[in-house]
């Protein structure tokens, strides 16, 4: 069993013991997988990045800047203007992949000063505050009670994610890139084609997720750039066991490290901690996972 | 004529109490001379080197040092006090220190006063070192502005100057251990260095240990073959008349015993031209190669490290390009800049025997299988992979290759070294291009495995795949290929049969 699952059971068992009624509770559920969508669909499309041994934190950019995109274009497009949310992803997927792999640029710094890039273009465009953006209420709306309507809607995503990384050669052409770049051009890959595919497949994932996430976290375009919502995705990928060398993990590890990465919170949320204590515990358990799967770990199958 | 400076007698070193990798060897360098130490891959020149600059210490052996015994050195810095320092083949530079900050690397604590570093001094005294040296550079220059032949004079002479600094004795000349410094370089930059080179002469002794012969054979004052950890040969090149050959055929050995016949195998070569090449060119590494390979045969380029023959396979593989001159395949012509996927797609696969490079050792053998086989176990319909197919396909290629493993989930890493190297095989087996280039197909795998690795080879050879070698193995050449092009310098100097090439190779 792969270790992280013994973590989750544990965590779960030991956040049960300590709040019994609280733990388990509806509010508590309904907040752990609105907490798991947000993480979830932020961390998918980086992944396929990661798994090629390069880094994209270009996702928190692109959901601010299509934020405000739609905000800008509603009185254009009118509903329409939702779809700049994905098209901000699928431009920045292809320019970063283009970049990184024509003029070999480290794709961390690239795709931070994109990042920063954005956050700058996000808050000139919408003049500096937070703009709220109507009619998209629908997108959220309560379907079965006590689900999110936007767990629901990541399933597909999710299952596409999945589908791509386990089922198809792109996986097997992702991580022989990860594991051993000049083996995979031995063995006749096109490399530098794929790492483009892997930045467009995370600006495609990320633009989509990001229409849920859009609604899911309030409606309205956000100009404040928060280090926790960039770092938390990352320690998803990383918790869940996609090593950020590369060459393994995937979207399926990613799930597992995003449930687990929100248990965990969720339980130091319900006790009396600072929330200052709870940042610095999210930082070590960054660091013990970056460790342990930098060492590797046996028995891990590649997927 | 020169007075000996240092000399190790009978040395002997074995690793983990099995591997001999000296087996009773004696060299010596005398002042003021370039001696060359030669040698395939494995031969023990850098063990033995590694034992003169104290990074190894000798199970026996006598060490002296202008006549009088001398322990070995116990360290790298204790071998410098007694003026030996090594220049490394790579990595030795850092480039964006200047000239003078890099010479005096690690020697800082000269050049404090105050607790600040004398920078002005440093340069002064950079400059005058590199004068006496005969080096010309701007000492305030970055390393990295500069042409490789002047970096690695500066490394050399940072060597000269640390064995000074260090050194007990300051009247000693320096000994300087060259490993391999031309490789890295272009034609120009060597020539460049040896010219540097032999002005430095004055100043210091040089072990230079290098692949290439004929610079060998032009700038060594003496050289001592070595092979299989043994000292073979030895000659004075000022006094004796050799050719390259003469030191080629010394290198390599007279191993005509272990080859084993394998005529019985040999069919008239096809009709069918699988690939031609004209006048192909690519200059610094090889001039004018033509051939016409036929289909189900193989050719085999033969050649001394530095002859040009990885970077000829290398060209077909997609993995450099060429400059001038006709590459095809059959009809379909091969453009200079097409990268392996094309060639893959054309039918080339490109098969090197540094598992290393090949294989995904974190994966499982079927999943290193399948990775060039994708096609066969996606569905027809939806490109999905079936996982039963891809498994089915392992199965089949371990069990015909005899790959021992628990199973064809097992990763490759923990596989042995012969049994790596039968996965690599393997998933060209099932793939079954036209055509097959081998770079070193058995490096690093024991007497046993290879014979498999012959066997399949042989075998996909006669269900008509077509194939180019490249070996540092001679045996490997008369079991294997049916025209032996013999490489040096970058051109074709002669084309031998199988049979021919083992009488060259014995006489």
């Amino acid at each position: 069993m792969h270790p992280v699952i013994i973590v989750f059971l544990a965590l779960l068992l030991i956040f049960g013991i300590i709040y019994p009624g609280r733990f388990f509770s509806a509010i508590n559920f309904k907040a752990i997988l609105r907490q798991f969508v947000t993480l979830t669909l932020f961390a998918l499309g980086p992944t396929f990045v990661v798994v090629t041994g390069r880094l994209d934190l270009s996702y928190i950019g692109v959901w601010m800047l299509g934020g405000v995109l739609v905000w800008l274009f509603k009185p254009i497009l009118g509903m329409l203007s939702i779809i700049m949310i994905p098209i901000t992803g699928i431009a920045t997927g292809l320019f970063i992949g283009v970049v990184q792999t024509k003029a070999k640029i480290p794709s961390f710094i690239l795709t931070l000063s994109l990042l920063v890039t954005y956050t700058g273009l996000t808050a000139l465009l919408a003049g500096g505050y937070p703009r709220a953006v109507d009619g998209y209420e629908f997108i959220t709306t309560s379907l079965i009670p006590l689900i999110p309507t936007a767990f629901l809607l990541s399933i597909p995503i999710i299952t596409a994610a999945v589908f791509l990384m386990k089922c198809t050669r792109i996986c097997v052409y992702l991580n022989a890139i990860g594991s051993n770049e000049e083996g995979a051009r031995l063995a006749g890959i096109n490399v530098d084609k794929y790492k483009i595919l892997a930045f467009l497949l995370s600006g495609v994932f990320t633009g989509i997720g990001a229409i849920i996430l859009f609604q899911h976290l309030g409606g309205s375009a956000q100009v404040q750039l928060k280090l926790d919502s960039i770092v938390w995705p990352l320690v998803a990928i990383v918790l869940g066991g996609t090593p950020l060398t590369g060459g393994s993990g995937g979207p399926q590890r990613t799930l597992l490290g995003a449930i687990t990465f929100t248990i965990f919170y969720r339980g130091l949320y319900l006790s009396s901690l600072h929330p200052t204590m709870v940042t610095l515990l999210v930082g070590i358990v960054l660091i013990v996972s970056i460790i342990v799967s930098a060492r590797g770990l046996k028995g891990v199958t590649v997927t | 004529m020169n007075n000996k400076l240092l000399e190790v007698k009978d040395v002997f070193k074995t690793f983990d109490r099995v591997v001999h990798a000296l087996k009773g060897v004696s060299i010596e360098a005398r002042e003021n001379e370039i001696v060359g130490v030669v040698g395939e891959n494995g031969a023990g020149k850098s063990t033995l080197m590694k034992i003169l600059v104290g990074v190894y210490s000798p199970d026996k052996g006598e060490m002296y040092h202008k006549g009088r015994r001398v322990p070995f050195p116990r360290n790298p810095k204790d071998a410098s006090r007694r003026g030996i320092s090594i220049v490394y083949q790579e990595n030795g530079v850092i480039p964006w220190l200047k000239v003078y900050q890099f010479l005096f690397l690690g020697y800082e604590d000269k050049y404090i006063k105050f607790m600040t570093l004398q920078m002005d001094r440093m340069k002064e005294q950079a400059c005058e070192i590199l004068e006496e040296l005969h080096v010309a550079c701007n000492v305030e220059a970055f390393m990295h502005e500069l042409p490789l032949s002047t970096q690695k004079m500066i490394e050399i002479a940072r060597a000269i100057l640390g064995v000074r600094l260090e050194s007990e004795d300051s009247e000693t000349t320096p000994i300087i251990i060259l490993d391999e410094p031309t490789s890295p370089l272009t034609d120009d930059e060597r020539k460049e260095l040896f010219k540097d080179l032999l002005k430095m002469k004055r100043n210091a002794s040089f072990i230079f240990i290098s692949h290439i012969i004929p610079e060998i054979m032009e700038f060594t004052d003496r050289v001592h073959v070595l092979r299989d950890g043994n000292l073979v040969a030895q000659y004075d090149l000022s006094r004796e008349k050799m050719t390259e050959e003469d030191l080629f055929r010394a290198i390599v050995g007279r191993k005509s015993s272990e080859y084993i016949s394998r005529s019985e195998d040999r069919e008239a070569l096809g009709e069918e031209v699988a690939l031609s090449a004209k006048n192909l060119s690519k200059s610094g590494h090889f001039y004018d190669i033509s051939f016409d390979l036929h289909k189900g045969t193989c050719i085999g380029f033969f050649g001394p490290a530095g002859s040009g023959k990885s970077q000829i396979i290398r060209t077909i593989a997609g993995l450099m390009s060429y400059d001038a001159g006709d590459l095809k395949a059959g009809d379909q012509e091969l453009k200079a800049d097409e990268l392996p996927h094309v060639r893959l797609k054309r039918g080339i696969g490109y098969f090197s025997g540094e598992t290393g490079k090949e294989l995904f050792l974190n994966w499982s053998i079927a999943k290193n299988i399948s990775i060039i086989n994708m096609e066969k176990i996606l569905g027809k319909v939806i490109p999905v992979i079936h996982f039963s197919a891809e498994k089915k396909m392992a199965e089949n290629i371990v069990q015909k290759l005899e790959i021992k493993s628990p199973s064809v989930g097992t990763d490759c890493y923990s596989l042995s070294g012969g049994n790596k190297q039968k996965v690599s095989v393997g998933k060209w087996l099932e793939r079954n291009p036209d055509i097959l280039l081998l770079d070193d197909p058995t490096i690093g795998i024991d007497v046993g495995a290879r014979e498999d690795i012959y066997e399949v080879l042989l075998e996909m050879k006669k269900n008509g795949i077509s194939m180019i070698l490249v070996s540092d193995e001679p045996k490997e050449y008369f079991i294997l290929c049916d025209r032996i092009m013999f490489v040096m310098d970058g051109r074709v100097q002669k084309v031998l049969g199988p049979e021919e090439f083992r009488k060259v190779m014995s006489t």
